[in-house]
């Protein structure tokens, strides 16, 4: 065995009571080396990275680390033994400042106080080497998710790991803000760290690894370096099947102008917003992280207070100043944020599904069992929500089933207009498809839908119109067929030519 | 409501059946169990007589714990103004019978309890303060003004036949106040269990953001859970006055912290979003049983605090284990 290996995990399972997780897994890191993990989620992916972490303990097989073999007893054993984790939600304290998040738990103290400068010239130091620009006196709350994220990484290699583990570090960031990231990245390889690195971005995993590791339904189906491999062979191996067109548009006839805002404006947030959405319709909504996308989703919605502008359904003016009247006056909204904003986790799937609705399946305040069981089962089989069964409580779901359940409540609700935000954000791939599907389903039955998204090349592909936002204003109407560059010219407040 | 099914199948997260199971057998078992501790230690324990008892000490706090139920199960945390409006129902039913009768003043009692609940609510719900000050706060505003209602004072009532009829027996057997207590319990299930508001309430309490986001009106679904807590605490009140034709203003002393035990006990989460009414009901019995057989043996008050101090410490230990093992990715 040579010394260059960081890490080897050998003939690694793992059953829960139910379900096996992994059986016989093995992956192994060089120092120095980005090495990917994709699967679709339900995949293993994370059990494997929590084994590697000291969460969970495997059933049988081996770790190494550098040759050694190791027992990770817990997170802080695997901790010490240079494993840091960065994982998709961040643990940053947001009253802090971004020095005293770095160096949460070995801040250096002198005669029992803080040693403020010795606090900021560490802190410093870790950002120099991974070359960040950001203000160790910032509070971290005061951050972007981005800079939050580089803070993130900072503090866990502020710990001086071998192994760093990336889980779905740019499921919130735009593409420029994942180049800075990939910059950082590089940074620790050169300095012999091994990465792995979790990502449903294929383009991205193509990008920064160098090898990459295929699981699927808990077992391993390939580990092979990146440059032999394209986006539709990785997404082959991970399914199983082919899927010939990750984003398949529905031809949809095109009908009246169904949602009409005009005007729309938000202090601070965005100014002057008109758009127009046609039944059948998919208007995209474009622009980078913070361009004010989410933002307008919100107050169309009635979810935030809008400064000026009025909203039409069907030519006629609707008041809406909260989801009730939204909801009411036909609108809904799928949002960005699922765990906060989507799901109700200690809920069943049923009562989900209903909760817009309870109104129209209840009689003098009462729930009718029986018609709440029809409507939830209906839409979840319309959904393919796996599993099949509505009594599971919705926390027990992989990520991409509960946003078909959060599909299902809006769709129970038979919406004319739909707003979709990152509809597919944190999604697997197979749950990604059938998710564009329903979409597609949508618009045939005439319901107009703003869609935004991240991911430019999912934007392109589904909307029939984009209008692209730059700093909290329209900065481009484009037709079908535009480019990824005109998008980004517009997104980024160039002048298009 | 939902019948149980198996396990789901396919890709589903882990949560452990012990977090399922362990939390809904652990307390019919803790009945049980004490039940025939009980008789083990004390041969009046298992006697008509003092499980009668048992069951008309119950009912003034019962009725109380259903509200309180609502409060948790919204994430209200908790209703600390109970002591003042169990004074309320008391004090204005017993100082108005003998002007404009038992029944209207007991109404009144009931209303003046909801207006405070309402209050409660209002500055809950919908201005958004924190429950236990406010209620804190409003508990000890409402408690002086029924001091100065009565002049500080203990109220005597004038209408033996009513409280002859809530203690009288039907059939012989079970108290009219104990029925009227169960029939409180049967409709708070089927409430919290069954209507859109009891739904909304189990959303609310799990996540308010979301539930907000999906039409739900969750200022008024907060505000309701501490206006049923008023009234059903003025109710108790009045019932409690009638009872002992005696009121004074500390008559409800205690009473919020019984409740409270009773509801955690009966493991509805602090932390909102789950937990029944019958539970509550469970967790409200297994206490009263365990008082009871403390009281047989002649414990003094003093260590009976002591358990029961310690019953919401671990009931609360045992439910933050539970979420921790079984609620988080």
């Amino acid at each position: 065995m040579t010394t260059s290996t960081a890490l080897r995990m050998t003939g690694i399972s793992k059953s829960f009571p139910g379900i096996r997780a992994l059986s016989d897994v093995g992956v192994d890191v060089e120092k120095g080396e980005v090495h990917a993990i994709v699967g679709e989620n339900g995949a293993g992916k994370s059990t494997l990275m929590k084994i590697l972490a000291g969460v969970y303990q495997p059933d049988a097989g081996t770790i190494e680390l550098a040759g050694e073999t190791v027992r990770l007893a817990d997170p802080i054993e695997a901790r010490r033994r240079g494993i840091g984790m960065v994982y998709q939600e961040l643990n940053l304290v947001p009253d802090l400042t971004v020095a005293e998040n770095i160096l949460l738990g070995s801040t250096p103290a002198r005669f029992g106080l803080v040693d403020r400068r010795a606090l900021r010239a560490q802190a410093r130091a870790v950002l120099d080497e991974l070359d960040a620009r950001i203000d160790t006196d910032d509070l971290v709350g005061s951050l972007t998710v981005s800079q939050q994220q580089i803070v993130e990484i900072a503090k866990v290699y502020a710990a001086r790991p071998a192994i760093v583990v990336l889980d779905e570090p740019t499921s919130s960031l735009s593409e420029h803000e994942t180049q800075s990231l990939f910059r950082i990245i590089r940074r620790m390889t050169e300095a012999g760290l091994a990465v792995i690195y979790i990502s449903h971005r294929l383009r991205e995993v193509l990008d920064i690894s160098q090898r990459v590791t295929v699981l699927r339904d808990g077992r391993l189906v390939e580990t092979r370096p990146t440059a032999g491999i394209s986006a539709g062979e990785m997404i082959k191996l991970m399914v199983g099947r082919d899927l010939t067109d990750v984003f398949p548009k529905r031809e949809v006839a095109i009908g009246d102008v169904v949602l009409e805002v005009t005007g729309l404006s938000r202090v601070d947030e965005f100014t002057d917003i008109s758009l127009t959405v046609r039944a059948g319709e998919i208007l995209g909504l474009a622009g980078l992280v913070g361009a004010g996308r989410t933002e307008v989703a919100r107050a169309i919605f009635g979810l935030d207070k809008r400064d000026a502008g009025t909203v039409q359904i069907d030519g006629t003016e609707v008041s809406i100043r909260d989801p009730r009247d939204a909801v009411r006056a036909g609108i809904a909204y799928v949002p960005e944020d699922r765990k906060r904003d989507g799901i109700v986790p200690q809920l069943s799937i049923k009562d989900n599904i209903s909760l817009a609705v309870l109104d129209r399946v209840s009689l003098a305040g009462w729930v009718k069992g029986g018609a709440e069981r029809t409507l939830a089962k209906d839409k979840a089989v319309e959904l393919t929500v796996s599993p099949p069964a509505i009594a599971p409580r919705v926390d027990t779901l992989s990520g991409g089933n509960q946003q078909k359940v959060v599909f299902a409540k809006w769709l129970a609700a038979a919406p004319r207009v739909l707003i979709l935000d990152e509809p597919t954000r944190g999604v697997d791939v197979g749950a990604k498809a059938d998710i564009h599907t329903i979409i597609g389903n949508l618009a045939a039955q005439g319901t107009a839908i703003i869609m935004i998204s991240s991911e430019l090349p999912e934007v392109l592909a589904v909307s029939d119109r984009i209008v692209v936002l730059h700093e909290g204003q329209i900065s481009a109407e484009l037709p079908r067929g535009a480019s990824e560059h005109d998008v980004m010219h517009a997104a980024t407040g160039e002048v298009s030519s | 409501m939902t019948t149980p099914v198996p396990p789901p199948p396919g890709r589903t997260i882990n949560r452990g059946l012990f977090s399922h199971y362990g939390a809904r057998l652990g307390l019919p078992a803790g009945i049980l169990v004490t039940l025939i501790a009980g008789a083990l230690v004390s041969d009046r324990f298992l006697t008509v007589q003092n499980l009668t008892n048992v069951l008309i000490n119950m009912s003034i706090i019962g009725i109380i714990v259903v509200g309180m139920t609502f409060v948790f199960v919204t994430r209200g945390l908790a209703d600390l103004s109970v002591p003042a409006t169990v004074a309320v129902g008391g004090l204005l039913v017993l100082g108005l019978e003998s002007s404009i009768g038992t029944i209207p003043a007991a109404i009144v009692g009931v209303l003046a309890a909801a207006i405070a609940g309402g209050i409660n609510g209002w500055l809950i719900g919908y201005a958004g303060l924190n429950p236990v000050i406010t209620t804190l706060a409003s508990g000890t505003i409402v408690l002086g003004i029924a001091q100065v209602f009565v002049g500080g004072v203990i109220v005597y009532g004038d209408n033996t036949e009513a409280q002859a009829f809530l203690t009288g027996r039907v059939f012989g057997v079970v108290p009219v106040i104990v029925l009227i207590f169960l029939a409180v319990v049967v409709i708070g299930h089927l409430v919290l269990s069954r209507s859109m508001l009891g739904r909304w309430s189990y959303a609310v309490g799990s996540n308010p953001s979301a539930t907000g986001a999906s039409a739900v009106p969750v200022k008024r679904v907060r505000a309701i859970a501490f206006l049923m807590t008023g009234t059903l605490s003025g109710f108790s009140g009045v019932l409690l006055g009638i009872t002992l034709q005696t009121a004074r203003p500390g008559i409800g002393t205690g009473y919020e912290f019984d409740a409270i035990t009773a509801v955690v006990v009966g493991g509805v989460s602090l932390l909102g979003g789950s937990g029944t009414v019958l539970y509550a009901f469970g967790g409200l019995l297994f206490v009263q049983l365990l008082t009871n057989i403390m009281v047989l043996l002649g414990v003094p008050t003093e260590p009976q605090g002591l358990v029961k101090g310690a019953l919401i410490v671990g009931a609360v230990a045992i439910d933050v284990a539970l979420r921790r093992r079984g609620g988080r990715e």
